[in-house]
């Protein structure tokens, strides 16, 4: 009897040993730097990557199809900004600006695969994670050679870019009274005389 | 019946050996088993923001979901900005009075090389070695959405966001100063982040 109560005082305390539910997120690298950007335009890329291991000796079937974004961002580094890339007229009102270049970067992606499809039969092994994390990888430098050969995603987002930091910055000048005429430095000289917003071209 | 195996052995051997290279060949003329399509672009999003801070890290993640553990590493790029659009500019006076807005703190996956390792994964608990030690992919995802969680709460907790602030308070102004030519305040209500 005593042996039995013992036993029964020393479950609950086996128990109370065990492991909890609390996830453990330790840092083995950290980095943090101080910019000064203006990011103007936002576009997200999804990539879909399937899995398929089909053998004439195996029963059932094996398909899953994952999908994922990545973010990429448009912006204007403005610690290359300088006071003397204004240059006001005080007695017509207007300031003339040369703004940095639009440069494009990937922000990241999505840490969440969105589930497209999955079938897998009963007689086969299911999908790991680490397979999934080797699908992920396939398709994420699939997209970096997509990006680096075809050029339409940045210069769709250089565009929009452009066109917003005009409109933000000569609303931004018309508050503080003045007619601004923008221009961004790495424009070619056909391209980068000072223009007002008329002269844009329709979104 | 020695005669007759005589002659079985080498045929026997000989249907083996055509076998095995028949599934060498099938094998090697097998397609790749994981097929990537064309990338689908979004729309393109209008956006005016003041980043201040850009953040990488790396983590090891140890975590349970469902009596199963996993052990992950990954490589994080974050970023923490504002939003300029809708900034409250009070010009009525001598010198401009800007209230800096809520930031912005986005923690995504980096996109570099082997941003996502899983190390392994096992099950736990009463009867683990007869359960699956696989994470299905709505498994795998709250754990993601937890480390995504955890990497927020800790910019808060160590002070990055608080710094992020400081930061975009002297940017602002500085750039305000040169625009409108007058004296410029921003103020910050928050100091310490305003989802804290």
């Amino acid at each position: 009897m005593k042996n039995i109560l013992k036993f029964l005082f020393i479950i609950p305390l086996i128990l109370s040993c065990t492991r909890k539910d609390v996830p453990d997120h330790t840092g083995l690298y950290e980095e943090i730097r101080h910019v000064n950007k203006m990011e103007f335009a936002s576009m997200a890329v999804t990539k879909t990557v399937k899995t398929e291991r089909s053998d004439w000796y195996k029963v059932g079937k094996r398909i899953a199809v994952y999908s994922f974004d990545t973010y990429l961002n448009a912006y204007i580094d403005m610690y290359e900004f300088d006071i003397e890339d204004m240059e006001f007229d005080e007695n017509n009102k207007t300031v003339k600006v040369t703004l940095p270049p639009v440069r494009i970067e990937i922000a990241g992606r999505d840490m969440e695969m969105k589930k497209e499809y999955e079938n897998v039969g009963l007689f086969r092994t299911e999908i790991d994670s680490k397979e999934r994390a080797k699908m992920k990888e396939k398709a994420s430098s699939d997209l970096m050679k997509e990006l680096e050969g075809d050029p339409e995603y940045k210069q769709r987002l250089d565009e929009t870019a452009r066109r917003k930091a005009r409109s933000y910055f000569e609303s931004l000048f018309k508050n503080a009274g003045y007619t601004a005429f923008i221009r961004f430095s790495d424009e070619s000289p056909d391209k980068g005389d000072f223009r007002t917003p008329t002269q844009l071209e329709p979104i | 019946m020695i005669k007759a195996l005589k002659y079985a052995i080498p045929l026997i051997l000989t249907v083996l050996i055509v076998f095995a290279g028949w599934l060498l060949y099938r094998k090697i003329q097998k397609p790749e088993e994981i097929e990537i399509f064309q990338s689908r672009p979004g729309d393109v999003m209008e956006m005016a923001r003041l980043c201040s801070m850009e953040l990488y890290n790396e983590v090891s993640i140890l975590d349970t979901v469902n009596s199963k553990v996993m052990f992950a590493v990954q490589k994080q790029a974050g970023s923490i900005s504002f939003d300029m659009e809708h900034l409250q500019i009070d010009d009525t006076g001598d010198t401009i009075r800007i209230i800096l807005p809520p930031e912005i703190v986005e923690v995504h996956e980096a996109s570099e090389k082997n941003a996502w390792q899983v190390i392994d994964t096992k099950a736990i608990g009463p009867m683990a070695i007869l359960r699956s030690n696989k994470f299905t992919i709505s498994e795998e995802n709250r754990v993601k959405s937890k480390i995504k969680t955890n990497a927020i709460k800790r910019l808060y907790a160590n002070g990055t966001v608080r710094q992020a602030r400081k930061d975009a308070v002297k940017n602002l102004s500085l750039m305000m100063e040169g625009i409108y030519r007058r004296p410029v305040i921003v103020t910050d209500p928050t100091p310490e982040g305003s989802q804290k």
